[in-house]
């Protein structure tokens, strides 16, 4: 929230697949910006329909309907050479460290592929290119720039990834899933070294993650997803210690927390999501939510403003009072 | 108090070695403790740390040409090591039994999952047909799975994550064991279905009377549901203790970094995170001395060198391997459950 015009600002953004004679809406009308310079976490469960989100504004899935504006030019009219040179500017890291490395290439290699997509830069220039961002990542590439993929764990795989992703200088970077596949040691690493990152290339990030615990640490606003919708946006310390809708809080309950003091058996949300094939009318939230009544199943709840930035998609939005507790109000 | 007829699994001394292409692989390198009747005990650490390894191996399914255990599993009196495979499939599903890591995978894919619920029911039971299936449908019931008699002809690909790991405690669970072996029960589900699940977990331990031993490498899971916690590294256990006691008052630097590493959800953004230096060691290659010397900022000569076994610290039952221990840290006060 470095500067008042976003940097990339997405409207109405859907996302249909289709399915025979069905067609799923993995995202369904998501309206959010992203400022300079800031980091914003989008979490929810399996399906949510955050992933397919994050790819939609690479256009790795094209976008049904919607704008992805990126400085003012909207990436979804683009096409060919234009929407190759926007392109650059935009990253993604992706959550398999190792499948998303070429394993029949060499590093150093991997790391100069986009140099040479775009030719700018070859021979001695490359090459001091590629051992620069290696030795950023903390690889170094004298020792290993030879080897290959497999040759690496997986923390030093993203470590690749990571240089690759830079290659180009972009602005904007989307890490999918980035570090759920590494163990604790190597995800604090890897974290601290996008930190250190983010600052030296002034990075903004689109943090995509299921674990709270992780997008708490890095991200400045956090964006909670539900069946392809946003249920609430909002600065991260506000949301997580007081969410508006009730799915944050729920989702926020169910997140554990390494201290044998801490409160548990508190209250478990009940089923598991429905499907996007056929989702509930007005609250997509509904079916699951202790507080619904019938004006939820009636009227799609918009994403309002409760507070400056904190924006909240309920009807009934928890108040400061009702959200630090930990059990539900009793249906209205 | 600790009589031996309240201990049900004795653990001595326990050693798997995979005999490799690079060599001998220790992935378990000696691992002794016990656990008492209606325990719950968290097994934690990293990948590699051997915590799979030493629960299969308790199971008794580390059985082949190229493995060799050492040491002694002691299951409510019957010898675990060495048994033969008829012996161990006598105790297996009655005295022991096991959730999977993938729910995924771990059933099969063409069998509807009532079937599968059904086979430990009838050739270890003996029951009849129609007595199983009734019995499948109140195990189903009985992990929650709603209209059980409906789900009881569904195949595992009809079922999302949760629900296939809920059959898959069914099955673990269809002929009472004494024992549950749960290794990674929630990794790679969603935290409002983890949460469900672990619940689901605490209360049929209570219901049916087990031990259990939850394997994981989320502090998170073990934290409020285990009474003791084990602390592996590199097919070691570093540190044992009750569950307050190795939080609250860990001695091995191991076990500190483990914890601080991990986020938390009450950080602020952009907090830096404790790292521990380098990756765990590699197996083929280790040294005499502790295995996590070589990242210990505390090591010396003597870490490098020799190798600490178990000392006791100051609680009962809280036990660490390290020449150059934390020091001692004033206690948390503690809530009495």
């Amino acid at each position: 929230m470095t500067s008042a015009e976003p940097l990339l600002k997405i409207r109405d953004l859907t996302v249909s697949f289709g399915m025979g004679h069905h067609s799923v809406q993995a995202v369904a009308g998501v309206s959010f910006d992203i400022y300079e310079g800031e980091t914003l976490g989008l979490v929810g469960e399996s399906g949510c329909g955050k992933s397919t989100t994050g790819k939609a504004l690479m256009r790795i899935v094209e976008p049904t309907s919607g704008t992805i504006e990126l400085d003012g030019v909207d990436l979804v009219a683009q096409k060919g050479k234009a929407l190759r040179n926007i392109r650059t500017r935009m990253q993604m890291i992706f959550q398999d460290p190792i499948s998303s490395l070429n394993p029949r290439r060499r590093i150093k290699d991997i790391v100069a592929e986009p140099l040479d997509c775009w030719k700018s830069a070859s021979g001695a220039e490359r090459d001091a290119v590629v051992s620069d961002l290696l030795v950023k990542v903390g690889i170094d590439p004298k020792v290993y720039g030879n080897r290959y993929a497999r040759q690496f764990s997986g923390g030093q795989c993203q470590r690749i990834s990571i240089a690759r992703s830079l290659a180009m200088r972009p602005k904007l970077l989307i890490c999918d899933e980035m570090v759920s596949a590494l163990d604790v040691s190597v995800q604090a690493q890897i974290l601290n070294l996008l930190e250190d990152l983010k600052k030296e290339y002034g990075l903004t990030l689109l943090f995509i993650a299921h674990d709270l615990a992780v997008v708490k640490n890095v991200s400045d606003r956090v964006a909670v997803m539900y069946l392809g919708k946003i249920c609430e946006i909002g600065p991260s310390n506000t949301l997580y210690l007081e969410p508006a809708h009730p799915y944050t809080k729920f989702l926020l309950g169910a997140a554990l927390e390494a201290d044998p003091d801490s409160p548990v058996h508190g209250d478990v949300l009940a089923g598991e999501p429905p499907s996007p094939m056929n989702p509930p009318s007005g609250c997509r939230f509904r079916t699951r939510c202790p507080n619904a009544t019938q004006q939820c199943a009636d009227v799609e709840p918009e994403l309002n403003e409760i507070a400056p930035g904190h924006r909240v998609a309920c009807h009934y939005p928890l108040t400061v009072k009702t959200r630090r507790t930990r059990t539900p109000r009793s249906a209205a | 108090m600790n009589q031996d007829d309240q201990r049900l699994l004795v653990v001595d001394n326990l050693a798997t070695t995979f005999h490799t292409a690079g060599g001998p692989l220790p992935a378990v390198g000696g691992v002794s403790f016990d656990l008492n009747r209606n325990e719950t005990i968290g097994v934690v650490g990293e990948s590699g740390s051997g915590k799979t390894v030493l629960t299969r191996t308790i199971m008794g399914l580390q059985q082949r040409t190229n493995v060799t255990v050492t040491g002694s599993v002691l299951l409510d009196g019957h010898e675990m090591v060495g048994a033969s495979e008829n012996d161990k499939r006598a105790l297996w599903g009655t005295e022991v039994a096991m959730i999977f890591q993938d729910p995924m995978t771990s059933l099969n894919p063409v069998m509807r999952v009532g079937k599968q619920i059904d086979e430990s029911l009838r050739v270890r039971l003996g029951m009849s047909k129609a007595d199983a299936k009734a019995r499948a449908i109140e195990l189903l019931e009985l992990v929650g799975i709603p209209s059980p008699a409906h789900r009881y002809n569904a195949y595992p690909g009809q079922l999302s994550g949760g629900m296939r790991q809920r059959v898959v405690i069914a099955i673990a669970l269809a002929c009472s064991p004494k024992l549950l072996l749960a290794d990674e029960p929630t990794t790679g589900l969603d935290v409002t279905i983890q949460a469900q699940i672990l619940n689901l977990l605490d209360e049929l331990k209570e219901q049916l009377h087990m031990s259990v031993i939850l394997v994981t490498h989320d502090l998170g899971v073990v934290a409020t549901r285990t009474s003791r916690i084990i602390v592996m590294y590199a097919g070691r256990i570093v540190e044992i203790g009750s569950t307050r006691e190795v939080f609250a008052a860990h001695r091995m630097p191991y076990t500190r970094a483990l914890l601080e590493s991990s986020p938390k959800v009450t950080n602020d953004p952009h907090t830096r995170l404790v790292t521990i230096p380098g990756r765990p060691p590699n197996l083929l290659k280790l040294t005499n001395g502790c295995s996590f010397a070589p990242r210990c900022s505390f090591a010396n000569d003597r870490c490098h060198q020799e190798r600490p076994e178990l000392q006791s610290a100051d609680e009962p039952g809280h036990a660490f391997a390290c020449w150059n221990p934390l020091p001692k840290t004033r206690k948390r006060t503690v809530k009495t459950t």
